[in-house]
Order: C-alpha cells, then sequence, then structure tokens
C-alpha cells in the first residue's frame, strides 16, 4: 500500500553502515573539536589572512554593538498550544462576586491572555454594580506585598508543618473562629465542621439597625428599596456612599428623572457632608447628638405632635420631611446612619408608621450581611486577655485595626496559645499571629456568596493562584480534619451531593450557575410581623436627653477607601474623595467658623498647608489636619474611618505608607514608615458628643484636585433647575425653556426684527464658523455622550474605571499636591455660593468684591457634581494650535491624540477651556519618585494594565480617547457578525461603570440610538457652549426637587 | 559731504580725528584683557554653566522639574522666551528702521544693539526647545520630508508660525549684523600685529579692501537688508503674540495684542540696550561716542513705546467690560485683583507709570536715572510677560481647575542661567569684536562732529 512507503535519507541508511549507526538517534551530529578543527592542515590554505580576519572582526563587532544600540527587545514567549478559550487579544470575561466583609458586587472579570485587569458590574447577576473600590480591587490581585506562602511569624514554612500545628493546637482546649460576617454557606458549614465557636464582627458595625428590627421578629439589616422611594429621607446616613453594602445608586437613581412619573425627594440631615448629602434636595445640618432629636420630631410630627429640643431651621425642615414622608406613605423610606439603639429603633418605628415595611423595606428575604456581634467580640478580647482561649483562627478581618478596642485585642492575642490568620498580606492581625495561611485572593479562588436567602452567588477564579496561597475554607477543613479539602469539591458537594468528579462537566446546573454568576435556591423567607409593636418610650426619652458638648465627633467612610481594605491600593488612594476632592489623605472636615475660631488654615494650596489639630474624645485622640468642608454644622467635626493602617510598619504595601517629594518613604521618629492618616476606628465605641479640638501648630500638605469650590456664577458650565421650573416649562423645544436657553451672540443686525439694533439681536453660536466644518455629522458614526447631571452621585466609579481601563499614571500625593493629577475623567464638584452678581449690584457691592465673596461657598451649600472629561469638540481648540498635528479629528467625531507624534509643547493643554488635557511631566513608569506607588513602575503590578492601551511615555500630552480600543473592538465585533453596530453594544469605561446610568454612549448619527435621542432633549446642553467649539459630550440640566412635595 | 544744522546737537563730542576712533575701537580689542573684564566673565560664565547644568537636569529628568502643572502649561518658559524675544527687537529696529529713516544718531549703538538682538535671539530660542516634552523630536516641527508617510507640520498652528518668523528673524539679523562687521573687521586686520588674531580677522573681514566698489556694494547690501528686517521687527513679535491671540483662553483671546506686543518689544529692547550701553560706555569709555544725546533719543522712544503699551493695557481693561463676556471679564478682574495682583501692579507700575518719567528733560538726560529706569522697564516687561500667561491660564473657563503656580528652583535657575549665557557672549563681543560701527561713525565725524560743527558754525 502507498502508505507503507518508505524514504531514505540517504545511503548510508538503506545500506545501515556504521557511520549512520553511530550518529542515528542524534538530534545534532557530535560538533568537530577545537583541538580537531585546529589541527586541520588545511586551514593553512586558507585565503583568509589575519589582516582579513581582523577586518571581518572589527565588522562584526561593530556591526553588534551597533545593533546593540537598538531599544532593548524584551522576548514574549507565544503559546506553544494555543489554551482553548485564549485568543491573544481577545478579553474573557468570568462571573463572579465581591466579598470583603465590607463591599458586596456581582461583578463580571475581565481578563486578556489570563491575566484579570478589569471588574465592572455584572448586570445579569443583579442590580447592583460595583462601586470605586470593587473596581479598584483588581489592583490588589497584584500587590507585591502579598503573601507568598504559609508563613509562621517571619519565616516560610509548609503547609504541611502548619496543618499539624494548627490541627494539634485545634484539638486541645478551646477554639475561636473570629471572622467577619460570613455570606458563604459553605465555609459556615465548613467551621461548623471545625466545631469552634464562631464570632463574627464587622468593621462598621450595624448591631442597632438590626437589634431595631427584633420588634418584627427579625435579626437582619432589611433589604431597602430605593426604587419605590419617592421620599427618602435619611439621618446621617450615606446610602449612596457606604452605608451597608451601598448599591443603592441605581434604584435611588432610578427616580431622579425629571421626565418620569415620579422625582423623589430627598431630604439629608446629617454633621458632615457626605455623598448621599451633596445629592440632598434639601440638606439639614444637624449634629450628632440632634440626630435622635430629628429622628423623634419625625415621628412626632407624624403622630401630630410637635417638634422639640431643635432649633428653628431644623424643626421646620424636619417638618417638611415629615410631611413629605406622610404624603408619600408606603412609598417612602427613613434610614439612620448611626449604630445607636435609640435612633435605630426610632426609625423603625417611622417606616412602620408610613407602611413602608413589606413595600420599599423588605425583612421577609432581608440582607445576611452584617451579622456581627459586638458584644460576643468584647467577650472574645477579654477571654483571650484572661488566657481562656487557646487557638484562634482569624478570618477575613483585621481586629488588631479595625476594633474599637484593638489594642485590649492585641494584647489578648499574645496570650492565645496558637492563633493562626488566612489574611493574604501581613497586616496588623496577621502579623501578630502564631501563623499566617494566606487565602487566596478573591480573584483566585472559589467561593459561595449569599447576599439574600434565596440567592446565591458564585466567586471563581480567572486566575492560577500566583502564589502557594490557599482557600480559607480549604484550610479550616484541613484544619478539621475532613476528608474532603478541596475547596472546589467542598462547595460543589454542598449543592449537589451527588457531585463526583466524572460529572464534573455535565451538571449543567452548576456550570450555567457558574456562568451567570448566580443561581437560586429555595429557601424559607422570614416571617416578619410588621404590625408588631415598636416600643419608642424610652428610645424617645433618651434621645430627648442628648446634648453635646462645643464640639461634636462623627466618622464616616470615604467613597473610595472604604474601611481601610485598600489602603494600599494606589488608585483607590488617588481617586480624589468625591465630596472633599482630596487624595492620598484622611483629615478633620469642620466648618469655616470653627475653623476661623481656632485659628486654622482654611485656603489650602501647593504652599499653605493645613494646620494640624489634636482630637480628644473619651480619652482617645488623633493627630489629623483640619480640612474645611462646607455644609459641616458648625461645632462638629468628622473623620474617615479606614486610615492609619500600618501604624507598627506592616508589610500591607508599598503605597499604603506616604512618600515624600522624592517618592522615598518617609519615616516616623521611630523610625518606622509613616502610616497615611490616622486610624479613627477607636472612636466608634460610643458616641462622641463632647470632644477637644485643638490647635497644635503643625502644619501638614493636603494634596486636592480641586482647589475651587464655587462655579463664580458661570451658568453655561452646570445649568440647574427646579423640578416646579423645569415641570413649568417641560414641553419647550430644546434651547427655549429658561433654565437651558441657548447662548446667542449680540450681532449687528435685526435679527429680532423689531426695527432696532439692540442687546436683543441674537444669534445662536451656531451660526458662527471660522473654518470648514469637519464632515461628522450624519456621516458615519459620531460617537457621542450624554451625562445626566440629575442623575448622577458624584460617587467616582467612572473615575476609578477610567484610570484602570486607560492605564492613567498614578503619580502620588506630591504631584497632585503640584495640580499634577492625571485622571482622563475627573468629576467637578461645585458648591453654591450665598453671593452672585446680580446680588452685589442690589446691595451696591462692587463687582471686584461680590467675585471675591462668591468664591465662598455658602455655609450650608448645594452641591452639583459634573464628570469631566476631554468634550471630544468637533471645532477642537487643542487640534488647530499643535505644531505637529499630533492631535486631530477622527472621521468619527473623536478628537484623538497620537502619542508617537506628540512633541510635548502642551499648548493644546493650554487652549482646552475645559482642561481636561493631562501631561506626563516624568518618565512615570521609570522614575524614582513613583516607584512605590505606580503600577507600572512594579514588575508584578504591571500586570494589571491593559494591553490595549499603550503606557504613555514621558513629555507626551494625554487625554480621554472615549475608550477608542472599545469602540475599535465593537466595529470589529459588528464587523465580523456582518451587522451594524448595535445601540448599547458598546460602552466606555465611565458609562458602564456608571451605577446611576447617568452616562450614555453611542453614535450620535445613529438616530435610533439612546444618546442621539437624549442629545435632542431640552435638558441637554454643551458646557460652555457659547464658545462654539461644538462638543461631542451634552449634559443633561440637573433638577433639583425642591420645591414640590 | 552731508551737511547737518548747527543747532543740532553733535553727535560726536569733543574732537576726534577718524585715527581717533579707530583707536578708541579697536585699542581694547588688541590689549590685553583688563582685570574687570575678567571678572566679569568669570561671574557671567559660573551662572551660565549653572544654567546649562538646571537645562540639562530638566532635559535628563522630564518637564516635571519645574512648577507647572495641568491648568498652568506654560509659565517661566514661555515668560522668557516672549521676553527674550521682546529684548531682541531693539537692535534690528534701531540697525533696519533707523536707517530707512537716516538717524544717524543709531551709529554709535547699532553694533552692540544688533549683538545684544542676536544673542537675546539665541537665548529666546532656547526656551521653545527646552519646553517641549520630547526636545530630541524638536525636528518634527519644521516642515522636513520624512519617512514618517504623509506627516507634515500644521500649519494652522502658531507654533509653527513662530519657528518661522524667529528663525527667518534670526538669520536675517545675523547676516544684517555681520554685513556691517565685515569693513570694521578689516580695519582690525589692518591694525593687528600677531599673525594668529590677523589671520582671523583677515577671514572675518572676507578680503575687504576699503575700495569704492566695496563701499558701494556695501552700502546697497545694507539698504536691502534693511528693507528685508524692517518687516520682520514687526512680523516676529504680531506672530509670538499669535500664540496667545488666536487662542480661546480669556486674556489671550485679543485682537489688540499683535501691536501691543510690538511696541512692548521695542520698548523692552531700548530698555535693554540702555542697560548695556551705559556700562559699556563707561567701562570702554566710549564717552565721547554715546553721550547723553543719544540716550535721550532713546529714552525718546521708550516714552511713546511705554505710551503705546499702556494704553493698551487700559484698552484691554476696557474692553474686557465692555464686550460683556463673563470669563474676558473676570480674567481682567482677576489680574488686578487676584492671586496675581502683586505682578499686574508691578507690571503696571514698571511699564506705565515709570517710562512717564522720561517727560522730564532732567530725568531723561540723567544717565543714572536712566539706567536704573531701563532696568525697572525690563522687570515691568517680564512681568507683562508673566501676567499675560499665567494669571490668564490658572483661572480660565471652568472654576473646578483653577489653579495656581509657584516656580520651582529650575524654573528660577535656568532664567538667571539664561542672563548669565547672554552676559557671556556679550561679554566675549565687546572683547572680540568691534563695539562701535567704527567706520560708519567715520562718515558722521564731519558732519556731526562737536569739533567740526562748531568750527562749520563759526
Amino acid at each position: 500500500m502507498a502508505n507503507n512507503k518508505i524514504y531514505w535519507s540517504g545511503l548510508d541508511e538503506l545500506e545501515g553502515t556504521e557511520a549512520y549507526q553511530s550518529v542515528q538517534g542524534q538530534e545534532f551530529p557530535e560538533s568537530q573539536s577545537v583541538d580537531e578543527f585546529i589541527s586541520d592542515e588545511r586551514h593553512s590554505s586558507s585565503t583568509t589572512g589575519r589582516r582579513d580576519f581582523l577586518k571581518f572582526m572589527g565588522f562584526s563587532l561593530t556591526a553588534a554593538t551597533l545593533a546593540a544600540c537598538e531599544t532593548p527587545v524584551i522576548k514574549s514567549i507565544p503559546y506553544v498550544n494555543k489554551p482553548e478559550d485564549v485568543t491573544p487579544g481577545v478579553a474573557n470575561y468570568y462571573a463572579s462576586t465581591y466579598y470583603d466583609g465590607f463591599d458586596y458586587a456581582n461583578i463580571l472579570v475581565k481578563t486578556r491572555e489570563g491575566r484579570p485587569i478589569f471588574v465592572k458590574g455584572n448586570k445579569a447577576s443583579g442590580k447592583a454594580k460595583a462601586n470605586t473600590r470593587v473596581i479598584g480591587s483588581v489592583m490588589g490581585l497584584y500587590d507585591s506585598a502579598r503573601l507568598q506562602g504559609p508563613m509562621k511569624g517571619n519565616d516560610v514554612v509548609s503547609w504541611a508543618d502548619l496543618d499539624a500545628a494548627v490541627a494539634a493546637s485545634a484539638d486541645e482546649g478551646r477554639t475561636v473562629v473570629l471572622s467577619n460576617t460570613v455570606l458563604s454557606p459553605s465555609l459556615n458549614k465548613a467551621i461548623d465542621t471545625l466545631g469552634a465557636e464562631h464570632v463574627q464582627y464587622d468593621a462598621v458595625s450595624h448591631n442597632a439597625l438590626r437589634a431595631a428590627q427584633s420588634s418584627f421578629g427579625v435579626d437582619a439589616v432589611p433589604s431597602y428599596d430605593f426604587s419605590k422611594a419617592e421620599v427618602v429621607v435619611s439621618i446621617a446616613a450615606d446610602f449612596l456612599g457606604s452605608f451597608l453594602t451601598s448599591d443603592y445608586d441605581a434604584d435611588y437613581s432610578s427616580l431622579r428623572n425629571p421626565e418620569g412619573d415620579k422625582h423623589s425627594k430627598h431630604f439629608q440631615f446629617e454633621s458632615t457632608m457626605s455623598l448621599t448629602g451633596t445629592n440632598a434636595d434639601v440638606r439639614t445640618m444637624v449634629s450628632p447628638s440632634e440626630e435622635g432629636k430629628v429622628a423623634a420630631g419625625i415621628l412626632s410630627v407624624l403622630n401630630s405632635g410637635s417638634v422639640s429640643g431643635l432649633e428653628e431651621g431644623v424643626a421646620n425642615a424636619v417638618k417638611s420631611a415629615a410631611a413629605a414622608l406622610k404624603a408619600a406613605s408606603g412609598r417612602s423610606i427613613i434610614v439612620a446612619g448611626s449604630n445607636d439603639d435609640d435612633i435605630q429603633t426610632i426609625v423603625a418605628a417611622i417606616n412602620q408608621k408610613l407602611g413602608n415595611y413589606g413595600s420599599t423595606i423588605d425583612l421577609s428575604n432581608p440582607s445576611l450581611a452584617y451579622q456581627g456581634d459586638d458584644a460576643a467580640v468584647a467577650s472574645l478580647v477579654a477571654d483571650m486577655n484572661a488566657g481562656k482561649v487557646s487557638t484562634l483562627i482569624i478570618h477575613g478581618c483585621n481586629p488588631a485595626y479595625d476594633l474599637p478596642n484593638a489594642g485590649e485585642f492585641i494584647s489578648g492575642l499574645a496570650k492565645v496559645k496558637t492563633s493562626v490568620c488566612t489574611n493574604g498580606l501581613a497586616d496588623e492581625t496577621a502579623s501578630r499571629c502564631t501563623y499566617i495561611a494566606p487565602d487566596h485572593h478573591y480573584l483566585e479562588g472559589w467561593n459561595d456568596l449569599s447576599l439574600n436567602a434565596g440567592k446565591i452567588d458564585i466567586a471563581q477564579p480567572a486566575i492560577q493562584p500566583l502564589f502557594d496561597t490557599r482557600s480559607a475554607g480549604s484550610s479550616i477543613l484541613t484544619w478539621a480534619g475532613a476528608e474532603q479539602t478541596d475547596w472546589y469539591s467542598y462547595i460543589r458537594t454542598n449543592y449537589n451531593g451527588s457531585y463526583t468528579s466524572a460529572n464534573m462537566y455535565s451538571d449543567v446546573n452548576w456550570n450555567r450557575a457558574v456562568h451567570d454568576g448566580t443561581f437560586t435556591i429555595d429557601a424559607a423567607s422570614q416571617a416578619p410581623d410588621y404590625s408588631a409593636t415598636v416600643n419608642v418610650a424610652s428610645a424617645l426619652q433618651n434621645v430627648a436627653k442628648r446634648s453635646g458638648g462645643a464640639m461634636q465627633l462623627s466618622t464616616y467612610v470615604k467613597g473610595a477607601m472604604g474601611v481601610g481594605n485598600h489602603v494600599a491600593n494606589p488608585i483607590l488612594q488617588e481617586t480624589p474623595d468625591p465630596v472633599s476632592k482630596i487624595t492620598w489623605d484622611n483629615y478633620v472636615t469642620m466648618s469655616r467658623s470653627d475653623m476661623e475660631n481656632l485659628g486654622l488654615n482654611t485656603y489650602l494650596g501647593q504652599a499653605d498647608a493645613a494646620s494640624v489639630v489634636k482630637v480628644t474624645s473619651n480619652g482617645v485622640s488623633v493627630e489629623l489636619p483640619a480640612f474645611m468642608q462646607p455644609g459641616q454644622k458648625q461645632g462638629t467635626i468628622s473623620i474617615a474611618l479606614g486610615y492609619g493602617r500600618g501604624a507598627n510598619g506592616e508589610n500591607i504595601g508599598k503605597a499604603a505608607y506616604q512618600t515624600g517629594e522624592n517618592g522615598e518613604t518617609l519615616s516616623l521618629e521611630s523610625g518606622l514608615p509613616m502610616p497615611i492618616g490616622a486610624n479613627a476606628f477607636p472612636f466608634t465605641s460610643g458616641a462622641n458628643y463632647d470632644v477637644q479640638v485643638e490647635k497644635i501648630g503643625a502644619e501638614y500638605s493636603l494634596a486636592s484636585t480641586q482647589m475651587h469650590g464655587t462655579a463664580m456664577g458661570r451658568d453655561s458650565v452646570v445649568k440647574e433647575t427646579t423640578l416646579a421650573a423645569f415641570l413649568s416649562e417641560a414641553d419647550k423645544p430644546k434651547g427655549e425653556a429658561s433654565w437651558n436657553k441657548a447662548p446667542g451672540l449680540n450681532v449687528h443686525e435685526d435679527v429680532n426684527h423689531d426695527g432696532v439694533i439692540d442687546s436683543r439681536d441674537k444669534k445662536s453660536t451656531n451660526a458662527f464658523d471660522l473654518w470648514h466644518s469637519h464632515a461628522v455629522e450624519e456621516v458615519g458614526h459620531r460617537w457621542g455622550m450624554s451625562i445626566d447631571l440629575t442623575k448622577c452621585t458624584g460617587c467616582s466609579a467612572c473615575v476609578t474605571a477610567c484610570h484602570i481601563e486607560n492605564n492613567v499614571p498614578v503619580v502620588g500625593k506630591d504631584e497632585v499636591l503640584r495640580h499634577r493629577d492625571m485622571h482622563w475623567m475627573r468629576i467637578d464638584r461645585y458648591y453654591s455660593s450665598d453671593y452672585s452678581l446680580e446680588k452685589g449690584a442690589e446691595e451696591g457691592v462692587g463687582v471686584i468684591s461680590s467675585y471675591a465673596k462668591m468664591e465662598d461657598p455658602s455655609v450650608n451649600p448645594q452641591t452639583v457634581h459634573m464628570p469631566m472629561m476631554c468634550q471630544h469638540c468637533n471645532h477642537a481648540p487643542c487640534e488647530t494650535v499643535c505644531p505637529v498635528a499630533a492631535t486631530t479629528h477622527s472621521n468619527e467625531g473623536l478628537n484623538q491624540m497620537t502619542y508617537n507624534r506628540c512633541i510635548g509643547t502642551r499648548y493644546c493643554a493650554n487652549n482646552c477651556p475645559y482642561k481636561v488635557r493631562r501631561f506626563n511631566w516624568f518618565n512615570y513608569k521609570g522614575h524614582g519618585k513613583f516607584q512605590n506607588f505606580n503600577p507600572a513602575a512594579d514588575s508584578l503590578t504591571r500586570l494589571v494594565l491593559n494591553p490595549d492601551v499603550t503606557v504613555r511615555a514621558r513629555g507626551v500630552m494625554e487625554k480621554c480617547s472615549m475608550c477608542v480600543q472599545r469602540i475599535q473592538e465593537g466595529k470589529l465585533d459588528a464587523k465580523k457578525a456582518n451587522s451594524a453596530i448595535k445601540d448599547g453594544a458598546i460602552s466606555t469605561a465611565c458609562a458602564e461603570s456608571c451605577p446611576a446610568n447617568a452616562i450614555t454612549f453611542g453614535d450620535l448619527n445613529d438616530k435610533a440610538s439612546q444618546v442621539r435621542t437624549i442629545s435632542e432633549n431640552n435638558r441637554s446642553y454643551h458646557a460652555l457652549e457659547e464658545i462654539g467649539v461644538k462638543p461631542n459630550i451634552f449634559y443633561m440640566t440637573k433638577v433639583r426637587n425642591v420645591d414640590t412635595h | 559731504m552731508q551737511r547737518e544744522s548747527a543747532i543740532r546737537e553733535p553727535l560726536i563730542l569733543g574732537h576726534k580725528t577718524y585715527k581717533d576712533i579707530t583707536d578708541d575701537v579697536v585699542g581694547p580689542i588688541s590689549g590685553p584683557a583688563p582685570l574687570g573684564w575678567k571678572i566679569l566673565i568669570t561671574i557671567s560664565s559660573i551662572i551660565a554653566l549653572y544654567g546649562v547644568g538646571e537645562i540639562l537636569y530638566l532635559l535628563g529628568t522630564g518637564i516635571g522639574v519645574w512648577g507647572l502643572n495641568k491648568t498652568v502649561g506654560w509659565a517661566w518658559d514661555i515668560t522668557n522666551f516672549v521676553w527674550w524675544v521682546g529684548i531682541g527687537h531693539a537692535g534690528t529696529l534701531i540697525s533696519a528702521v533707523l536707517l530707512l529713516f537716516r538717524q544717524k544718531w543709531r551709529m554709535a549703538i547699532n553694533r552692540s544693539a544688533e549683538a545684544m538682538t542676536i544673542f537675546a535671539v539665541i537665548m529666546a530660542a532656547v526656551f521653545p526647545g527646552i519646553h517641549m516634552g520630547r526636545i530630541w523630536l524638536a525636528y518634527w516641527v519644521f516642515p522636513l520630508p520624512n519617512q514618517f508617510g504623509s506627516l507634515w507640520v500644521n500649519f494652522n498652528s502658531p507654533l509653527l508660525w513662530d519657528v518661522f518668523a524667529i528663525s527667518t528673524y534670526f538669520s536675517v539679523s545675523l547676516v544684517f549684523w555681520y554685513i556691517g562687521l565685515i569693513p570694521d573687521f578689516a580695519t582690525i586686520r589692518d591694525r593687528m600685529v600677531k599673525p594668529l588674531p590677523k589671520k582671523i580677522y583677515s577671514i572675518l573681514s572676507f578680503g575687504w579692501s576699503g575700495r569704492a566698489k566695496h563701499w558701494t556694494r556695501f552700502e546697497e547690501v545694507s539698504l536691502v537688508l534693511a528693507g528685508i528686517a524692517t518687516p520682520l521687527v514687526f512680523s516676529v513679535h504680531s506672530i509670538v503674540s499669535m500664540d496667545f491671540a488666536t487662542s480661546v483662553i480669556p486674556g489671550w483671546h485679543t485682537t489688540i495684542f499683535p501691536p501691543y506686543f510690538v511696541s512692548g518689544a521695542v520698548f523692552s529692547g531700548f530698555a535693554m540696550v540702555q542697560t548695556l550701553m551705559l556700562i559699556m560706555r563707561k567701562a570702554f569709555k566710549l564717552e565721547a561716542y554715546i553721550h547723553v544725546k543719544h540716550v535721550e533719543y532713546m529714552n525718546i522712544v521708550i516714552i511713546v513705546t511705554g505710551s503705546i503699551v499702556g494704553v493698551a493695557y487700559l484698552t484691554e481693561l476696557f474692553i474686557s467690560w465692555y464686550s460683556g463676556v463673563e470669563y474676558e471679564s473676570y480674567a481682567f478682574i482677576n489680574r488686578f485683583s487676584g492671586p496675581y495682583s502683586v505682578a499686574y501692579w508691578t507690571m503696571m507700575t514698571c511699564n506705565v507709570i515709570s517710562p512717564q518719567l522720561f517727560w522730564f528733560k532732567k530725568i531723561r538726560r540723567s544717565l543714572i536715572a536712566t539706567f536704573i529706569l531701563s532696568i525697572v522697564v525690563n522687570i515691568g516687561m517680564w512681568f507683562e510677560r508673566y501676567v499675560i500667561i499665567v494669571t490668564s491660564l490658572h483661572r480660565d473657563y471652568l472654576p473646578s481647575s483653577w489653579g495656581e503656580f509657584i516656580p520651582t528652583s529650575t524654573d528660577i535657575g535656568i532664567f538667571i542661567g539664561t542672563l548669565g549665557i547672554f552676559s557671556t557672549l556679550f561679554l566675549m563681543f565687546t572683547r572680540f569684536f568691534p563695539v562701535l560701527a567704527l567706520n560708519e561713525l567715520k562718515t558722521i565725524l564731519k558732519s556731526s562732529g562737536e569739533s567740526y560743527k562748531n568750527e562749520q558754525a563759526k
């Protein structure tokens, strides 16, 4: 048969000679030895003489040297066998779940070539979108401070030794598992297997909120449905920023919709300006000791009583809030942020009275989060100190940092015979434990999580574990001596008892659950008794008695930083606080008058540092810089939690410590690295109604991305109106309503045909054109965006998402202080001012003094958040001035920046009216100043960079590209599918991450697209429309509901 | 021979002969270097080296070593650039425009004024170069045929016009200056004894023989070059001003800029000529050639241009109010009342008020007062550019982006360094070049020399 033909390589093989036999099987023939070569006589007759040899050598050497002058070539090794699902250049997405004890989110993990590089909310598996902290969490995977294996003290141990020691210890004496609220049914089961006590606590305790629900027979924090809440009253609850698992933005924003049937009304009572407070329609400043009286007042008004114990302005606000709540009974929510039993009980009573339970507030399927038990932790700490605990297993929490009595915990921990911690970093707690059994990063391991009974969310690994870490569940099973210790198998067996490795791939239900990231199960719902009597008598008495000293303190949680889990995350550190716009720092927020009384500096600048104050309450004191926060109630101060990590120099990541002007880590007097800010958790042990604040004379620079607070009366930047004013002209065509008038320029012709030429003769800015239009309208695509200022809450998820998606450099505090933050996308925050030019004219104050007064925000200002990025002007001022045409207009309406062509004159940035262009002042990836925090400067952290986006070189300009890499990908996908691009198929990082759906991206030339529809809405306008740069970004006039209900 | 009215003040004082002129100018070149010169050049070269060091640090590290930021993208760099270009205006104005207007008094000052122009333009050219983020790609601003495909420069950009304007101005000024030097080099060559200097000056003098043919050509070329250079005097600073005028930034977007910048440039150029000349006449004992009358003439130019500048400032202010544009009006209110108001009022005092003192004849003819005021004017003109650039940028359209600019030691170091480089070059010039156009001066000796005029009067 033809197949049996034999081919020979030569006669030698056919004949099987000895020479052939000797070389057969050797891949390479044996090389000739040097001696043999030299002794070969034929060389003596070679034509290559000595001189020729030298010439050749000289040439080769020169050639090699010249070739070496090229930029170094970094070889990448291609796959030998292509993994089935990995196509280089094509991203894979995996559904997963994020939970760190504080935040919870259903997420999609974007991986490229096997590396997770981006996290976003998974709309398919839950309503929640990822908040700033969750989006930023992908950085944690590549933290070079992560433990690379099990540790005993500072020594590396093997898993076997660690397991043997812990298991042996767990068999003797009393074993306790201390953790954050465990939401994993499998982990709970595993802990049960261990047969140990399980104590849970939460960094920010919600015991009071939970306790208040006990009247209804349920011990859980309720599920709130803000999408039905037409009236929202919040007493110091920052539900848009950090309250509970804070996934209320989408629901809340769905009712911030002036065109819709319903537009919600939001009252906020608080002492400091929270993110939620900035969004309130009516914000009233109350001190922490008055919060209870506000709640009591509302309850009293609802019961036709009166408001007592509050000053008149607050009392009036309480009355109108109560009236609004009453009018929206069953369609409202009142929440309180305080962990105070009395306040939460009164709030529960109000909600019950309004009939909100069962409609907007659900206890039958409550949140399972925040099950922490403060009393149990307190008794555990006491037991530890008494030497009654022999083995302590700590999982997912950092009690040595975030317990109010962390000092006692630390001393108790030393008395525990064997302590083991599963944290992935040698943090405050882990570094003090006998053993560290590092858990996987959440992107590396399997988990099941259940925020509400009946719904299980799956966390699946998006990458092989980078280091020798092990799932905490697996560790606990090992220590329990369980037979099955493989965590993945355990989770699957937990839900499907018949799971075997043979049916691994045939279990359709499980595979679908992994694909979706979630599945539902039948679970018994709670049966709350909403009609039970809530006993508020003692609570009312208690709150009425409360009074504060000269100064009261409240603690809060910052939008970007959370409770300190992300302290070494440079991108989150550099994400400006949504309210104060300060990066990289913790501070005491104070009112202007209090600061002036204490003689503190209220003006912050490059050379104007903040004054440091010492705050003392209940015997605890911290020293922090003071920051003038408009909207801060006089006589109150606030400090954010989550700072002051690593006070003992723990290795929790390079970015967790302060760096100096040259990027060096700053040291304390003790020689330890200097933590960022101060730990405010010790203040959370009780109320801080009487605190001392003293100036200590020191100064400290705070780095803010926005120096100036007010909009200076420039109403073409931010347009806003009230709901009543909006409704009265809701039907007017675009550009004609009084709250969104199209700007016109005066011309010397009788435009309005009234016979005279005067200031009323205006022509639209569109009528003026200096040059030929770019052919973008109605030709091909024209990418554009609309941003609804009514919906935008300012949460800054877009800022973080943009930062990660586009490899935006992290530049550190010193550079931010020099106004050199690199954010492509920022959120401008404007406070209202009491003053205006009109008011100045009325009062006879000159323009100059009026402007000076307009720089000061009101004492309790209204706030607008305005996301600002490159406006992709169709008549871009930047494009005309670049001498080398490095920034040009694409035929799809994009203002594109060609980094390769840029020579760095910065003329474009100067000429940008929106100041969105960012210059690479240094070689951020190589310069020593940025080594401690810039992701591109660290060989591990670098892996988080998006391979679709160039890391920019020193000396070039950069700015928002409207995620051109995503547009390109979308276009290619559509091309492959041979179809037009569907509206919504392409989204930018900011639009996609916006929890409030305030940002819409799309093709303005697509008449059916959402963005086109919005752009034609009568609320939409261009920022600075009158200068005629014709942006492709539209803003929607902000509507504030101050005058209805 | 040309005759001049006897009542005109003579341009050359005392009794000078042709030989005296040659001796006075060539003497310092052929003699040994005086101690004062050695001290000065040591100091200025140390400052120059420091500046070079700072520039190298800047180029090696990045623009971040300056105090610029996301809001203020230009500050000292472009301020210095415009300032130096402005100073570089006087030379060509004196040699070209005054030549066309047959102002003979220019002959005493044109040589060093032109030298100052050349050196100032070199200093100016440093800044657009080093202010680039990637100076190693600076050649991309030239419309060179290239291997980058169809990439070409952007002819819409005023920065590109700058490249052409400055380079043209520099080349024409240099040629003009050199042409004027040729007969003087020949005179030095003839006087030199040592072989090497003789050789060098003979090369520099291009074989000038003083024949009538040479003189004719010399006159013709000078006239042609003056014709070419005159429009350049006006174009260069007009174009520099368009860097600002064509932008959208309130405070920059102003049609008044071209004439305002040109007069400002002449103003500061003349002030710098005064500063240098007053030192030089003393050091080189040139009191007979550069005397009070010359100073007075230049002070008159300073009054005129200073007043134009003053009117321009007031016009800007008026228009900012009259236009009714809130951004424009705020930009100017912020200038005089905002965080940088000190710079504004320094500018106003130095540029508007101080030159008005020259209306007093006593001050106009006082060398000390002139010297002080000439320095004051240049301080004022530096602040004018600083005010225009920094105060316009630091608070433009969006209040969210308002910021501040604080210079770093590198900002300051490079500016001072350019002063050092400039002084070094100028000192070298005074040592090796004829500081007066001696052969031209000889042409007016008989008509405007004091002793001769007086004789004629008799």
